[in-house]
């Protein structure tokens, strides 16, 4: 009961410090705690995917992709308000997988894995040779009504937020817990009565949903689109990067990989050439030193847990 | 119908080029039951490095092949050696994230070195074209890529039923304890396979760059295809994988046909998810 109160405590205290930051940060460190909220948003919807479900996608930059798009559509060619055009970008994607998921669930392992990446890359192409987009020449997205950067960073917080609670509430469900049942024995579950497709399905969607939406916050900031940068392997590259350097299969894990990783993409930005050289001797150095991740690693040895999935 | 029938062809003999470019994934998937991110890069690599040759000696870029795949075979074997045996597990997350962390090591190591210019390895070759019954010419590169890539699947396959190493390699994917009780060390084994994946992807580099231009990024761009190959083909089946590429080949260059060139890739993407679609486990793939 104790812990379960310094438990609510530390979660209190880390949500007043994000809520504080536009007060006395400067738009520099506004602009990294931005950076670390929407990937902390789109790394726990595919640590969702790749460590509760057992659906490692390589494809998350269609929803990107999509999501930028249509932020920069809408916003630009209609006029819409910009936080409807995020939402209907988030909604857009939502389409997007139900479309895609009847011939993608069809795939497992691997194959799922480059289905998904060959789709994200089919998408550039057609984006890229589509005129009504401007070719690959991209979009500026300029909103009519002027921004401010505290209000994109207060949504990409409330995004982040909101989507960790949400995945947090999902794995507490019986959902999550058929979804374990699943990714730990895909055959028994089904014996015991588990819809692989209907759990599988739910969290491909709700990922596709929170990362058009959090991608549509981070076009805001970038003010430019570019179809071979928005569906690029790149965001899967830098998320996959997160989940495993934090511990995939926590929840946890994504907050800590993506803080770390923002700060290391920040500090290494000054050795241009040099750094994702670095980046990816750290990834094989956590590999082979840390296999479950910095916080799986905590847990392991010391049991920590911010937000327990398992009921107790 | 003429086009077409270029189309086709052109498309038969591209086939052959990826699937010389897939056959080391397929391998090693085949053997280990793992995928390599960084095959790529290993491909674009033997690239540079017979373009190193092509500058320094004044080689052929065909006979730089001759240095290039000792080196190739090698790199395979030592990286297998150092870090891929570490990581072999019932898993396949860490073998996938530490071959991509070569993979991006690789690429920017050759972005330092060589810088982001487009090279090639130019030869006669590309401009002379064979003749095709008067109808239409096609470039004599790519009959050399597909005589080649023939070749290199022949003799795999003869290595892998006649030799001994071929056997224990066989054995090591079949029945890992078993062949563990005969005698045969798997970690030894898994960097020879290494080692023959990694020069089947420096034969694909060559042939590769004096096709095309290459870019210390273009590793990626191959990897995809060859991923797409093997798929088609499925996974770990060496004459399915030549398939893939054929399948890959014509309906790029068919579909680039039919809707235009900017969509070559898109109609090959297609194709591939299509096929997954109704045969999830590659063409000539087992469950």
């Amino acid at each position: 009961m104790r812990l379960h109160r310094i438990r609510i405590i530390i979660i209190a205290l880390l949500l007043l410090a994000l809520a504080l930051i536009p007060f006395w940060a400067s738009r520099y460190v506004e602009n990294v705690c931005l950076l670390v909220c929407v990937y902390v948003t789109m790394a726990s919807v595919w640590n969702l995917l790749a460590g509760y479900s057992g659906m490692v996608s390589l494809g998350q930059q269609m929803f990107v992709g999509v999501g930028g798009y249509t932020l920069a559509v809408l916003s630009m060619y209609y006029g819409l308000p910009i936080f409807l055009s995020i939402l209907v970008g988030g909604f857009i994607s939502l389409l997007l997988a139900v479309l895609i998921s009847f011939p993608i669930f069809r795939m497992k392992g691997v194959y799922f894995a480059i289905g998904t990446w060959v789709i994200a890359e089919a998408l550039g192409i057609c984006f890229s040779n589509w005129g009504y987009v401007k070719y690959g020449m991209g979009i500026f997205i300029q909103p009519t009504q002027k921004m401010s950067m505290s209000t994109i960073y207060y949504a990409s917080a409330v995004i982040c937020v909101g989507s960790l609670f949400l995945v947090y509430l999902l794995l507490r469900s019986n959902l999550g817990l058929a979804l374990m049942a699943i990714r730990d024995d895909d055959v028994a579950s089904e014996m015991m009565g588990v819809n692989i497709f209907r759990c599988k399905l739910v969290c491909f969607l709700l990922s596709a949903f929170i990362t058009g939406v959090s991608a549509g916050v981070l076009y805001l900031n970038t003010v430019f689109i570019q179809p071979f940068e928005a569906f690029g392997i790149g965001w899967t590259v830098n998320l996959l990067f997160i989940v495993i350097i934090g511990g995939i299969g926590t929840l946890e894990g994504p907050i800590v990989g993506a803080v770390t990783f923002v700060i290391l993409q920040q500090f290494l930005s000054e050795y241009v050439g040099y750094n994702l050289i670095i980046l990816g001797a750290i990834t094989i150095a956590v590999i082979f030193f840390y296999p479950r991740g910095i916080f799986g690693t905590l847990q392991h040895k010391y049991g920590m847990a911010l937000f327990p999935i398992r009921r107790d | 119908m003429i086009g077409y029938l270029e189309a086709v062809i052109t498309g038969i003999l591209l086939g052959g080029l990826y699937g010389i470019v897939g056959i080391g994934l397929s391998m090693v998937f085949g053997i280990m039951r793992q995928v390599n991110l960084a095959h790529g890069e290993l491909m674009i690599l033997s690239s540079y490095f017979s373009l190193l040759f092509v500058h320094l000696m004044g080689l052929h870029p065909l006979l730089t092949l001759f240095l290039v795949l000792p080196i190739m075979f090698a790199i395979g074997y030592l990286i297998q050696a150092f870090l891929f045996n570490r990581v072999m597990q019932e898993t396949m997350e860490p073998f996938l994230i530490i071959s991509f962390g070569l993979s991006i090591i690789l690429q920017n190591a050759l972005l330092l070195i060589c810088t982001p210019d487009a090279r090639s390895l130019k030869t006669g070759l590309v401009i002379m074209s064979l003749d095709v019954l008067g109808l239409f010419r096609i470039p004599l590169i790519q009959v050399i890529n597909f005589a080649v890539g023939l070749l290199v699947l022949l003799l795999l396959h003869q290595f892998m039923k006649k030799t001994y190493l071929g056997w224990a390699i066989h054995a090591a994917s079949e029945d890992l304890s078993g062949a563990k009780l005969m005698g045969i060390n798997p970690k030894r084994v898994y960097c020879f396979a290494m080692g023959i994946a990694a020069l089947t992807a420096g034969i694909s580099g060559v042939l590769v760059g004096m096709t095309f231009t290459f870019y210390p990024h273009s590793g990626t761009q191959y990897l995809i295809i060859a991923f797409g190959v093997v798929i088609l083909g499925g996974l770990g089946s060496l004459p399915g994988t030549f398939l893939g590429g054929m399948i890959l080949g014509i309906s790029q260059l068919v579909g680039g046909r039919v809707i235009g060139p900017g969509f070559q890739l898109l109609s090959g993407y297609l194709i591939l998810i299509i096929i997954l679609t109704i045969r999830p486990q590659g063409l000539l793939g087992r469950r």
